[in-house]
């Protein structure tokens, strides 16, 4: 087992290796670099950036160098734990990255909390209930918040808070907390405003799990070993919640390598729509001012949340489901 | 970009605005567009206040001997504003939004004061005396003289100097590593001029020929447009001396900067020096504006505050400001900023607010207690089109585009009330690209409507006249060199405060009617630039916002700009302007005649100047070098959402980026009257 994490340690190492030249090579590829999109983005502003400037610019920031230059300047970067300056917040990327990063991490969370609570149960009666009244009701929700792009609600209810109920539009906190610093206040004015995007967030995936959990329950319903403990008199819910839906479960193990990733920047035109604070609209931004060193971080920062999130689901679900093996070589 | 795309945003509230929009018929365009006015500076000493007040939090702290008396932190020389309606009252936040750290003119353009040395008066035609006292000319052009306010205080309680421009001038400026390419703002005809100090309340700028534009050049958005606009790429023309040098390799030894930057992780001592000196991100940096930023544009609210060292008063001696913060919040996108302005969550805003939204503006108007105003720009397009007039990559495209004629009958196959009833509401004004007819470079009222009028008749009968009568089957015109139908491209740039893509596409169905075949292309940003950059395109469409200031901001009335420019009338053209004849390419006799009168305005007096800029105007519209659709417009930052409790608000104002409105209203003399 020990052996088999460290190859798999290892070979993370380098994919994480092989994404960061990659995640370069593709900020890189659209035409312009960070100063063209800052000469466009000042124009669209109404004010103009003299060929003088331009030229300061470009100097400054060594966007004259070739791309393997500008990479291996990032890489010495990281190297000292430094991951470079944006561009566009003359900030630390680190800082930047960070203050929004665990808002993220609640928002998502939030949600994914949400998908499971409203799924796995919705799953569960409309596969022990197949065919039933509220089987059809489930589904037919479930393929409502499947269909309708996510935005669009996060549009309508957006208009409708404003009004029906007169509520502050969009953002996590209140504008008169927005800065202050941590407090009770502060983090109850937080959940007040989390409900919404975590219950836009969070509709489609529930659809999704709910399909799921039904069909694998459905199968694991009709094997022989259920009709066994059924015969031995085990109550129905003991049956089925030790049982099957422990098989059933599999899936949702199996699907945390993309979980971890999504927990950071699964929502980026919801969170736009929203205004959310989030690392979403962070990474959007970044691409399109080519801001490289942000954007760079951030793709880079999913790729390893990926490769540990894989890693982690193997490693899940060899615990969770004794029948997968490792073939010992 | 995303503009366009979260404009389905309106699609949700577009029952309401179905509704309002039968409202905005009834209500006239001067319903909505009052009369220019704003307040004023006072320039003479007898009028100047006799006793300093100042707001109650300064007033204790004075009491408590952690501030020195008001009269001291003014100095001798205080700027007198007389506000536009009465005398305001202390106190208060104004809140706005704005879309992140590169958003850095919502912030500026509310508080910045401005730092100019001069600045415009409110209709934004003369230069007026502002951070500097006074100004005079000598040497015949060759000198500019200023005059600075004795006694006047950085932020932080240091004096404001003379030497802080030698300072700038010697060490930023002429340092190639803070600044590697100098300036044009400080040359003229290529040569560059010195700063230098008199004493310590005056500044001379000395260039080797006369320059007779430069006080407006300081008071316009250039260059030297001081502290709070240029400073963070080390120009302005005058830094906080005694704050910077700890940065400055110069003074704090090259080994301790280089420690410095390290350890705020700044790629060099350069970055570093910049950003220190960035009115928008450095809460430590000492400043001459009226609020002062206490959290930096970089965070998710951008919060400025009153600067006890204000130099601003009124005419009752109060210092300015009245409104002790501004909070700006981070929205992430721009539908959110309109979303929330119609909830009435800002006090002020213009910036980023939809012309397309009126409407639903006006309608909201109550709830949301507010009033909506316009102010349309004084400049001639809020949409123009540009002929790249040294276009190469197809010749035949190339001689037509190059063919006044063939540009003119372009001009005259524009429908500009279709255009202006479906996207302007019918607030603007069909126009060439002249500026308004109040501007003293406006060539004449007969030139508004020159070549800008609807003509299919006479459009046809040019067309067929220069040699282009052939037509395939489906009406449109064939090339002459027999390689099928004369196609022509117009480029577009999404997301930005007009939706110039759907407006050429209601021009390419106009040009139907005169047999032209356009097709619109729109393209991202970058791509825009560097297809421009590279002569490759053809026609594009833009706005002209800023040309009514035609000597500070001639972006978009001939090919100037060579490199950072989104639409061009001639890149290589503009390359062959700057340097003077030796790059680029030579152009036609009409166009060498503008430029040369354009040059020679710089170093003439003011009353030739004006004769000079009527020429130049004269020429662009006769000539039709940019086809001027819809002007004078509110579309540009001109639709503003303005509380009700605020007062001293102007019902118009001078709309444009040299007016850096709303700050040639003066906001510093905005306050809640209750």
């Amino acid at each position: 087992m020990l052996a088999y994490i460290g190859r798999r340690a290892l070979l993370a190492i380098f994919t994480v290796w092989a994404i960061s030249v990659l995640s370069f090579v593709i900020i890189q590829l659209p035409p312009g670099d960070y100063v063209t999109s800052y000469i466009a983005q000042m124009a669209s502003m109404g004010s103009v950036v003299t060929d003088e400037e331009a030229q300061n610019l470009r100097i400054q920031y060594g966007l004259g160098q070739p791309v393997y230059v500008q990479y291996l300047k990032w890489m010495r970067l990281i190297a000292q734990g430094n991951f470079g300056m944006s561009m566009e917040w003359r900030r630390p990327v680190t800082e930047v990255i960070g203050e929004r990063f665990w808002l993220t991490v609640v928002v998502s969370v939030a949600s994914l909390f949400l998908t499971w609570v409203l799924a796995l149960p919705i799953g569960i009666y409309s596969a022990v209930r197949q065919y039933s009244v509220g089987d059809y009701v489930g589904t037919f929700v479930g393929f409502i918040g499947l269909a309708v792009p996510n935005f669009l609600l996060a549009l309508v209810l957006l208009y409708l808070g404003f009004t029906l109920f007169n509520a502050h539009i969009g953002g996590l906190f209140s504008p008169e907390l927005q800065d202050a610093p941590w407090s009770m206040a502060r983090v109850w004015d937080l959940l007040k405003h989390l409900p919404i995007p975590a219950l836009i967030l969070g509709l489609a995936g529930t659809a999704q799990q709910i399909r799921i959990m039904r069909a694998n329950l459905l199968d694991e319903l009709r094997k022989p070993y259920v009709v066994t403990a059924r015969s031995k008199g085990l109550t129905e819910i003991d049956l089925i919640l030790k049982y099957p839906v422990r098989l059933a479960l599999n899936p949702f193990a199996s699907t945390i390598g993309y979980t971890l990733p999504y927990i950071v920047s699964g929502s980026i035109i919801v969170s736009l729509v929203l205004g959310l604070p989030t690392v979403g609209p962070l990474l959007l931004k970044a691409l399109i001012a080519q801001d490289m060193f942000l954007a760079g971080t951030i793709v880079l920062l999913l790729g390893v949340m990926t490769v540990i999130g894989t890693l982690v689901s193997d490693i899940l679900l060899v615990w969770v489901d004794p029948r997968i093996r490792l073939e010992e070589t | 970009m995303l503009r366009s795309r979260f404009t389905i945003g309106l699609a949700v509230g577009a029952l309401s605005i179905m509704v309002a929009a039968g409202a905005l018929a009834q209500m006239s365009k001067s319903a909505l567009i009052g009369k220019l006015e704003g307040p004023e500076v006072v320039t003479d000493p007898a009028k100047q206040p006799k006793q300093l007040k100042e707001a109650p939090q300064f007033a204790e702290m004075v009491k408590a001997g952690k501030l020195p008396p008001v009269a001291e932190r003014v100095g001798q020389d205080p700027l007198v504003i007389k506000p536009l309606n009465e005398i305001g009252k202390y106190g208060g936040t104004w809140r706005g939004g704005f879309t992140g750290p590169a958003d850095f003119w919502n912030g500026y353009r509310c508080c910045s004061g401005p730092d100019h040395l001069l600045f415009w008066d409110y209709t934004g035609d003369k230069v007026t005396p502002n951070i500097a006292k006074g100004y005079e000319m000598q040497d015949g052009g060759r000198t500019l003289v200023l005059h600075l306010r004795r006694g006047m205080k950085w932020s932080d309680g240091k004096p404001f100097t003379a030497d802080d421009f030698v300072f700038w001038f010697e060490d930023i400026y002429r340092n190639k590593d803070l600044v590697p390419t100098p300036s044009a703002a400080m040359a003229i005809n290529g040569k560059q001029g010195v700063v230098e100090k008199v004493d310590a309340y005056t500044v001379k700028f000395k260039f080797p020929e006369p320059y007779y534009t430069f006080p407006d050049v300081l008071a316009g958005s250039t260059d030297l447009g001081g502290q709070a606009w240029r400073g963070a790429f080390g120009l302005g023309g005058y830094a906080p001396a005694h704050y910077l040098k700890q940065f400055h390799p110069k003074y704090a030894g090259q080994a301790e900067v280089d420690k410095k930057f390290k350890e705020a992780k700044f790629d060099s001592w350069v970055r570093m020096f910049l950003s220190k000196n960035d009115w928008s991100q450095n809460p430590d940096l000492p400043v001459l504006s009226p609020w002062k930023t206490v959290t930096p544009a970089n965070t998710p609210t951008w919060t400025l505050e009153r600067n006890p060292y204000s130099v601003f008063v009124d005419t009752a001696g109060n210092q300015l400001p009245y409104i002790d913060r501004v909070v700006l919040t981070l929205a992430e996108n721009l539908e959110v900023i309109n979303l929330r302005a119609i909830a009435g969550e800002y006090d002020f805003q213009a910036r980023h607010l939809d012309l397309a939204k009126v409407p639903v503006f006006i309608e909201n108007q109550q709830k949301g207690g507010y009033k909506l105003y316009l102010d349309p720009g004084d400049y001639g397009g809020d949409m123009i089109i540009k002929f790249n007039l040294s276009y190469e990559a197809d010749p035949e495209i190339a001689k037509w585009m190059n063919t006044a004629d063939f540009r003119r009958a372009l001009a005259l196959g524009i429908d500009r009330d279709q255009i202006n009833e479906t996207f302007w509401l019918g607030t603007g004004t069909p126009s060439s690209v002249v500026p308004a007819d109040n501007n003293k470079y406006n060539p004449g009222p007969e030139y508004r409507k020159l070549w800008a009028t609807l003509d299919l008749k006479k459009a046809n009968e040019m067309l067929d006249k220069i040699g282009l009568a052939k037509k395939d089957a489906e009406g449109y015109r064939l090339r002459t060199d027999g390689k099928g139908r004369l196609r022509v491209e117009i480029m577009t740039l999404g997301g930005q405060f007009l939706q110039f893509t759907q407006i050429a596409e209601m021009i390419r169905e106009q040009w139907k009617k005169i047999g032209i075949d356009l097709t619109v292309q729109e393209v991202e940003r970058s791509l825009a630039l560097q297809r421009t950059a590279a002569n490759e395109q053809q026609l594009a469409a833009w706005n002209n916002d800023g040309s009514e200031h035609l000597f500070t901001f001639p972006t978009h009335v001939f090919p100037f700009d060579a490199i950072a420019v989104v639409a061009s009338s001639g890149p290589l053209y503009a390359k062959w302007f700057q340097s003077a004849g030796t790059q680029g390419k030579e152009p036609p006799a009409r166009m060498k005649e503008l430029m040369a009168k354009f040059k020679r305005a710089y170093g003439v007096p003011e009353k030739e100047r004006i004769q000079l800029g009527k020429e130049v105007w004269k020429i662009t519209a006769e000539e039709v070098y940019i086809i001027g659709v819809i002007g004078m417009g509110p579309a540009s930052m001109g639709v503003r959402v303005v509380k009700t409790s605020m007062g001293n608000i102007p019902s118009r104002q001078y709309n444009s980026p040299d007016g850096k409105t709303p700050t040639i209203s003066r906001p510093v003399t905005f306050f809640w009257k209750k």
